[in-house]
Parts: C-alpha cells; sequence; structure tokens
C-alpha cells in the first residue's frame, strides 16, 4: 500500500496518524503541502526521521520546488511525475487526506 | 481599531487558493487606501520565503508578490516569531521586510483593527 499525505505536518496530524497506522516498510509520499515534513530544521524534523527509520518516503520534485525548499532530510526519495505515476501503478493507494 | 483591517494568513501557499485570495483581498484594500495590517502566522510564514518556484504546478509565483505590495499602500507586515523559529525559519529567508512580533504583539495587531480577514 501507498500511503500518500498532501497536509504540513505544522498545521494537521496527517502525518502523525499515518506513521501509527501504516505498516513498516510500506512506502510514503509526501506531494502538495505534504512536502514541507522533508524541511530541515523544523519542529517536526523528529516526525519524518520516525517515517525514515520504517518506510521508504517519496516527495514529489514540483512541490518541494514550488515551496523553495531546497535541501530535504537526508533519505527522502525525490520523485517527478513519472516517479509518482510508477508509485501508483505499483502499488494500491492508500490517500491519507 | 475603527475602520483599520487586518488580514490573517494562516495557510500555506499552492496547497490551496488561500493564500492567492488572500494577496488579492490585500492588494485591493490597499488600493482603496484603507489602513490594513497583513499579520503572517503558523504555516501563513511559509507564503514569504524565498527561492519559491512553481513553474511545475503551472502556477504562479507567490512569494516575489508580496514585496510588491507596499506600491499599493500596503506597508504593515507582521510576521510570527514562533512560527518561524517551528519551521526553522529566520527574517533572512524571508523575501522581505516585516516586523517580528511575539505572541503578544499578533494579539495586538489583531486587537488594534476592527475587522479581522482570515486566509
Amino acid at each position: 500500500m501507498l500511503y500518500t499525505v498532501n497536509k504540513s505536518p505544522l498545521m494537521f496530524g496527517n502525518l502523525k496518524s499515518v506513521l501509527r497506522l501504516a505498516p513498516g516498510g510500506e512506502p510514503i509520499l509526501l506531494y502538495e503541502d505534504g512536502v514541507y515534513a522533508d524541511a530541515q530544521g523544523t519542529a517536526s524534523e523528529n516526525l519524518i526521521q520516525q517515517a525514515l527509520n520504517q518506510h521508504p518516503v517519496y516527495a514529489l520534485q514540483a512541490d518541494l520546488q514550488a515551496r523553495g525548499l531546497a535541501s530535504v532530510v537526508d533519505g527522502i526519495q525525490v520523485i517527478d511525475y513519472e516517479g509518482f505515476v510508477e508509485l501508483v501503478e505499483q502499488h494500491h493507494v492508500v490517500p491519507w487526506l | 481599531m475603527g475602520n483599520t483591517v487586518a488580514v490573517l494568513m494562516r495557510k500555506a501557499p499552492y496547497g490551496s487558493v488561500y493564500t492567492a485570495e488572500g494577496f488579492r483581498s490585500i492588494m485591493g484594500i490597499g488600493v482603496f487606501e484603507m489602513d490594513i495590517n497583513v499579520l503572517f502566522v503558523d504555516d501563513g510564514v511559509y507564503a514569504l520565503t524565498k527561492g519559491q518556484n512553481p513553474a511545475g504546478l503551472d502556477m504562479k509565483p507567490l512569494g516575489e508578490a508580496f514585496p510588491m505590495l507596499p506600491d499599493f499602500g500596503v506597508t504593515k507586515f507582521y510576521v510570527h516569531d514562533q512560527s518561524l523559529s517551528e519551521r526553522g525559519l529566520t527574517p533572512d529567508d524571508l523575501v522581505m521586510d516585516v516586523e517580528i512580533v511575539d505572541d503578544a504583539g499578533a494579539a495586538r495587531v489583531l486587537e488594534s483593527s476592527g475587522i479581522v480577514l482570515p486566509f
């Protein structure tokens, strides 16, 4: 299952609740405002570290670039729209809106 | 108080229309020469960060638009200090000079305004 998160971790609990429920090893994709979880030095950095310890974590390039997030936490796999489509083809999607 | 309007920006740009619509409102209020305070709190501070490039989303850049607002008579910009620090940001990361306010300072901006428009 591919868990997708599109909300900012500093305003909403979506990423936190995904980490409670998603079994280890299942991929997590961050897109739209979800990519703010990738930013370095935020008060939510422990969440992304927890995610990286248990899951492959992907982030959509266009959303990072739009928000001026040039440097992301180590271990995040930055993907383009083609990579997004590949992930969706390979997994059932659980949109954690 | 009186006819002063405070525009309260609390959401990140691009993930929703709030930042763009807030910007349009701020410009409109400025054009009509009304007294206006603009306050950025929570994810709203992301609207002002440098380096935004939404070309890949086929959207217009918002960050670089805010520094043009003084040309429309909007000059009072306030940014909440803790909202910045929680996001690993400092005033140097922002596209324009703003007044940094603490909790009490942000509350005073809202209290001193007759109307608060939330975005």
